[in-house]
């Protein structure tokens, strides 16, 4: 589903991001990206959602170079991989349900299909009698719900997720892993950038650890070191 | 499709909800600057009627008595025509009293006042003289002597009125124009900023929508049809004035009825013209200047 080929990207000629990193995500993993901060967890989840382009290497998404593709195409690559953000990123003038159709609006979804498909998600997420709040009337995880509803409404094949339990206490963000965990076994490949040691340790997914740019580890089942 | 115009549609009313003042000011800038625009134009246009009678080198007019008699009017055009190393023959013109009339009509249209004591038959009929001659003082000496011939109401000179007409329409035509490209570029300017301010304000909306995969397409027009409507707008009160303008001036030269400035008018057929074509430059420059907003701003 994705695949990185000896990628390399630097914001400055001597802050080096990403360095050399090679590896592949097949459909329907779930992928922990662990390491201390500035290790380059982000900038490896914004390089495969093309908010990023690499200096060396190549990205696959779904089967093909998405630094090649033309700067019209990449809206249609977005609209198969839904993102999520530790700062929840919802629109404070929008109420809950707006904030989620709002993501399929966007796309020129019928009035219809989101009438339908807003009600559905809330309901996955757990927030189906919620939907006429404002995001502040809500807690750090129910606005991460209604986060995660906005970015699975469309049924991406890939949910790239950073840090989403970096603002929440241990308790909540237990429900948004046994969450994000639910959306995966759908089938929906899921990469979560996280320096959350319990977490990882609880799920016993496949841990890709960086250091200064550099993958030193990549494990199968593993745990936060 | 339908969702997408009427998303876009609402945002753009938000857009103006959002931002009333530097909405506002946008209109208003873009507003004069294209009433000037339209004022440069009737301008013009107004000095081209004045010398309309004037047209292809003619620079000497021998008006005819109406009550003149065939064989007076055949006396004159002969004495014209033996003059030969004065005047161009081939050119000679006359202009029946029909045809004066027809000429007088256009030359008057803002005028209904002079053109109601006219008539096809108290008109002067006249002949339009194109000098060969290089020394206008020849061809005013022989004007003088034509002037003594009996049937001749009076004899006129273009280089009076081009003297006059061609200086001062030169420099209003210069500042005019000056000032109405200083304008527009401050009111597309002004556009421009609108439009930046109001992206930056949904700043963060912009990213969600890029981020779930939104067309770039599909961000930017309700902002460029916020800078387009800005700029129409601009353009209908632009037009509102230079009719104002326009129909103010049309009654101010009445007048002056027996002078030259009676032809000094813009006929309703060609104001209709110059705010057709204001509302679209209105249009345009809105366009223009918030798609560019849209797309240099679309990064953030």
């Amino acid at each position: 589903m994705i695949r990185l080929e000896t990628v390399t990207k630097s914001y400055s000629s001597d802050v080096i991001a990403v360095r050399d990193a090679s590896f592949e995500i097949a459909k329907g993993e779930f992928v922990f990206l662990v390491g201390p901060s500035g290790s380059g967890k982000s900038t490896l989840l914004r390089l495969m959602n093309r908010q990023e382009q690499p200096e060396r290497g190549t990205v696959w998404v779904a089967g093909k170079d998405i630094n090649d593709m033309p700067e019209s195409k990449v809206p249609y690559l977005r609209r198969t991989i839904g993102n999520i953000f530790q700062d929840y990123k919802l629109l404070p003038n929008k109420t809950v349900f707006e904030n989620v159709a709002f993501a399929l609006e966007v796309i020129g979804r019928p009035r219809h299909v989101i009438r339908q498909q807003v009600p559905a998600v809330l309901e996955l997420v757990g927030l189906a009698d919620k939907e006429d709040r404002f995001p502040h009337q809500l807690s750090g995880g129910e606005q991460q719900r209604v986060s995660i509803a906005r970015a699975f409404v469309n049924r991406p094949l890939i949910l790239l997720a950073d840090e989403p339990t970096g603002n929440l206490d241990p308790g909540t963000g237990e429900g948004i892993m046994r969450l994000l965990d639910r959306i995966n076994s759908t089938g929906t490949t899921v990469v979560m950038a996280t320096h959350d040691t319990r977490v990882v340790n609880m799920m016993r997914r496949r841990v890709v650890q960086l250091d200064r740019g550099v993958i030193v580890r990549d494990q199968e089942r593993g745990v936060y070191d | 499709m339908l969702s997408k115009i009427s998303y876009a549609l609402r945002e753009t009313a938000a857009g103006f909800r959002r931002n009333v003042t530097l909405t506002a000011a946008a209109i208003i800038t873009s507003a004069v600057s294209l009433l000037l625009v339209g004022t440069t134009f009737l301008i013009q246009r107004a000095f081209d009627n004045l010398l309309t009678r004037w047209k292809g080198d003619v620079e000497l007019i021998v008006y005819v008595r109406s009550d003149a008699t065939l064989e007076q009017v055949q006396l004159i055009e002969g004495a014209l025509k033996s003059q030969p190393s004065i005047i161009d023959v081939d050119r000679l013109r006359y202009l029946n009293q029909a045809e004066s009339y027809a000429e007088a009509e256009r030359l008057f249209a803002g005028d209904p006042g002079t053109l109601r004591l006219l008539t096809p038959e108290n008109i002067p009929s006249q002949f339009k003289v194109v000098p060969i001659a290089e020394d206008s003082a020849l061809v005013r000496e022989l004007g003088e002597q034509f002037r003594q011939l009996a049937g001749v109401k009076e004899v006129a000179y273009a280089q009076d009125v081009f003297d006059v007409v061609s200086r001062v329409s030169q420099f209003i035509r210069v500042a005019t124009t000056a000032m109405s490209i200083i304008l527009l570029v401050v009111a597309v300017g002004l556009i421009w900023n609108t439009i930046r301010t109001a992206m930056f304000a949904r700043r963060r909306e912009i990213e969600v929508m890029k981020l779930v995969g939104a067309t770039n397409w599909f961000i930017r027009i309700p902002f460029m049809l916020e800078g387009l409507v800005q700029g129409l707008v601009g353009g209908v009160l632009s037009c509102l004035g230079l009719w104002g303008l326009n129909t103010a001036w049309t009654n101010a030269v009445t007048d002056f009825n027996d002078t030259e400035l009676a032809a000094l008018v813009v006929t309703d057929g060609y104001a209709s013209w110059v705010m057709v074509l204001l509302l679209g430059i209105g249009a345009l420059a809105g366009a223009v200047g918030s798609g560019i907003a849209a797309s240099r701003f679309l990064d953030v």
